[in-house]
C-alpha cells in the first residue's frame, strides 16, 4: 500500500522510507481564508492594516509596495513609535469561519492542515520604509531597528496565538524572502544579531504549541544562512533556487533540514514554456538532489505558476521521474 | 596615514558620519579636490569588487555609497567648472513591463561612484523613453538596461536592438539583472553585461574608456 502524502513526507525529510517523491506542495492543505486581505488584484491597489499601500500593475506577476514620499508609511526610523501602529487582531467567529470551515475539511492523516503566513519580519521592515532605507538603518540606527523588530515580532505571536486556537494546523507556512537570486540580502553576522532572534521567538513558539512542521519561503539564494535555519527551527527550507548548490546543501544539512525546490520558476514559468523543458528541469532537480531531504518544487511561493499549466506539468513530470527511480 | 588614505578607509567602511569632516580636513590640509575624489572613485571601487566576491552586501555598499556622496558634497563646491563625472553620463532604467528597481537602483549608485553622470529614468522605461533621453542629455556615453523578471528578457531585447539601429551613437549599452547572461548580452547585441552592480561599475569605466 501506499504511504499517504503525510506518511511520505515525514519519511523523506526524516531520512526514511519514502516511496515516491513529495510531489511539490501536496502535503500541504494550505488554509489562505484567513480574515484580512493579503494581496492586491491584479490592476488595483490597496492599503493594508499598517497602512502599507500595494501595488499590482495590470500585465505585471505580482504586486509591489509603493515607496514614494507620500505612500512609505515609515518616514524616520528614529521615530517609528509615532509612524508604526500595529493594525487590531481579528479574533471574531464570523472573520474567522471560512478558515475554519477550510481547515474542518481536510483529511490529517493524509495532509498537513498548514497555516499561511506573511510577510514575515524582514519583509515587514523594509514593506514600511523601502529596502534601501531598511538595510542602511540596520547600520545607522541598530537600538531602532532591534525595537521595531521586538514590535513586529510581538505582532507576530499574538498573531499565532489567534491562527493557533483558531485553527489547529499542524504546520506553518511562513513567507519572508532573505535574499536575490545570487546572495543574501544582509550579511550572516547582521542576520544573526537582528533576525535570527526574533525568528527563534516566533518558530518557538509555533512548536510549542502543537506544530509539528515549519516550511519557510524565501525563494532565494540563502545558502550562507542555512545553520540559522536550523536554529531557528525551520523543518523545510521552500524556494531553495538553484544558485544555492541544493545538493551540496542536502549532504551537509540533510537530517537537520529538508529542501524544497531546485526548480527555479523563472526558468520554467514563463509565455513561451514547453512541457520539454519543465520534464528536463524536474529530472535533473531529481537526479541530483536524491530522494531524501528534498522535495522537487517550482520555487514560487504557492500552489500555482504564473502561466497556466507549468505547476501541474511539473507534478506529472515528478510522478513520472518517481516511477523511474524508486 | 594621509588624510586621503583617511577619507578612502572610511569611504569602505560605511562611515558617513564621519567622511565629510575627513574630507574637510584633506581640503585644508592641501589636497586638490580632485585628488580626494579620485580617492573616493577608488575606495569604491574596492566596495564594488568585496560586493561582487561576496564578501559584503548591499547594506554595507549603501553605507560606503552613502558617505561617499556626502564626501563629495563638501567637494562640490570646488569642482563646478571641471566636472565631477568625468566618465560621461549613464541613462539607466528597468525596461519596459518590470518595475523591479532595487537592483537598477544598487547599479546606478555604483556607476555614479565610479564617476559618471547618472541619469536614473526609473523603472517600466519604453523604448522611445530611452532613445528620447539620448537626445535631450549632453554626453552619454553609456546606456544601461536592468531586468529581473525572465518576461521582460523579450522587452530588454527589444530596447537594445532599437538602441543599436536608432542611428544615434556616442554611447555603449550595458545589460543586467538576474536571468540575463553573457550570453545572452552577445545574442541580443549589447556591448556589455554585468553580473551585479560592483561588476557593473567595473564593466561601464571598461566600456567607455574602450
Amino acid at each position: 500500500m501506499m504511504l499517504t502524502k503525510r506518511q511520505n513526507l515525514m519519511e523523506t525529510i526524516k531520512g526514511g522510507n519514502p516511496d515516491r517523491f513529495v510531489n511539490q506542495y501536496e502535503f500541504m492543505d494550505i488554509i489562505l481564508e484567513v480574515p484580512g486581505k493579503l494581496m492586491a488584484d491584479p490592476g488595483t491597489e490597496f492599503k493594508n492594516p499598517w497602512g502599507i499601500t500595494f501595488r499590482w500593475p495590470e500585465g505585471q506577476l505580482g504586486q509591489f509596495p509603493v515607496h514614494d514620499e507620500e505612500h512609505k508609511v515609515l518616514k524616520d526610523i528614529t521615530e517609528w513609535r509615532k509612524y508604526v501602529k500595529a493594525p487590531v487582531i481579528e479574533t471574531s467567529d464570523e472573520a474567522w469561519a471560512a478558515a475554519v470551515a477550510h481547515a474542518n475539511s481536510v483529511d490529517r492523516n493524509e495532509q498537513f492542515i498548514t497555516a499561511f503566513v506573511a510577510p514575515g519580519v524582514f519583509e515587514m521592515c523594509h514593506h514600511l520604509m523601502s529596502m534601501e532605507d531598511a538595510l542602511m538603518a540596520l547600520y545607522e540606527e541598530p537600538e531602532a531597528m532591534h525595537e521595531l523588530i521586538e514590535y513586529l515580532t510581538e505582532y507576530e505571536l499574538n498573531y499565532a496565538k489567534v491562527l493557533i486556537d483558531r485553527l489547529h494546523p499542524d504546520a506553518i507556512f511562513h513567507h519572508d524572502d532573505w535574499g536575490s537570486q545570487k546572495s543574501s540580502f544582509i550579511s550572516p553576522a547582521m542576520f544573526e544579531e537582528f533576525f535570527l532572534p526574533a525568528y527563534k521567538r516566533i518558530y518557538s513558539f509555533y512548536k510549542a504549541n502543537g506544530i509539528e512542521l515549519i516550511i519557510h519561503h524565501s525563494d532565494s539564494y540563502a545558502a550562507n544562512l542555512v545553520p540559522f535555519m536550523i536554529e531557528m527551527g525551520i523543518d523545510i527550507w521552500q524556494g531553495v533556487m538553484t544558485t544555492n548548490n541544493t545538493p551540496e546543501l542536502i549532504k551537509k544539512y540533510g537530517g537537520q533540514i529538508s529542501f524544497m525546490g531546485d526548480i527555479d520558476s523563472g526558468v520554467v514559468d514563463f509565455p513561451e514554456w514547453t512541457p520539454e523543458i519543465v520534464a528536463r528541469e524536474v529530472e535533473r532537480a531529481c537526479k541530483n538532489c536524491g530522494k531524501l531531504y528534498f522535495i522537487p518544487n517550482l520555487t514560487q511561493g504557492l500552489n500555482f505558476s504564473s502561466f497556466p499549466g507549468v505547476y501541474d506539468c511539473a507534478s506529472e513530470a515528478i510522478d513520472k521521474t518517481s516511477k523511474e527511480m524508486f | 596615514m594621509t588624510k586621503i588614505e583617511e577619507v578612502k578607509a572610511k569611504v569602505e567602511a560605511g562611515k558617513a558620519k564621519l567622511v565629510p569632516d575627513l574630507v574637510q580636513e584633506a581640503l585644508d590640509g592641501g589636497n586638490a579636490a580632485g585628488d580626494i575624489l579620485q580617492g573616493m572613485i577608488d575606495s569604491m571601487g574596492v566596495v564594488g569588487d568585496k560586493f561582487s566576491a561576496g564578501e559584503i552586501f548591499v547594506p554595507e555598499m549603501l553605507m560606503a555609497a552613502k558617505a561617499m556622496s556626502k564626501g563629495v558634497a563638501v567637494l562640490k563646491p570646488l569642482l563646478t567648472g571641471t566636472s565631477t563625472s568625468s566618465l560621461g553620463t549613464c541613462l539607466i532604467g528597468t525596461v519596459q513591463g518590470d518595475l523591479h528597481d532595487i537592483g537598477k537602483n544598487l547599479v546606478s549608485m555604483m556607476i555614479e561612484s565610479a564617476g559618471f553622470k547618472v541619469i536614473d529614468l526609473g523603472v517600466d522605461v519604453s523604448t522611445e523613453k530611452f532613445i528620447n533621453a539620448i537626445k535631450e542629455n549632453e554626453n552619454v556615453t553609456l546606456v544601461a538596461c536592468s531586468g529581473l523578471l525572465t518576461t521582460t528578457l523579450p522587452a530588454m531585447k527589444e530596447t537594445v536592438q532599437s538602441l543599436k539601429t536608432s542611428g544615434l551613437t556616442g554611447f555603449k549599452v550595458i545589460v543586467g539583472g538576474a536571468p540575463v547572461s553573457q550570453e545572452m548580452a552577445d545574442e541580443i547585441g549589447a556591448d556589455g553585461f554585468a553580473p551585479d552592480a560592483g561588476s557593473a561599475a567595473v564593466k561601464a569605466k571598461e566600456l567607455v574608456s574602450a
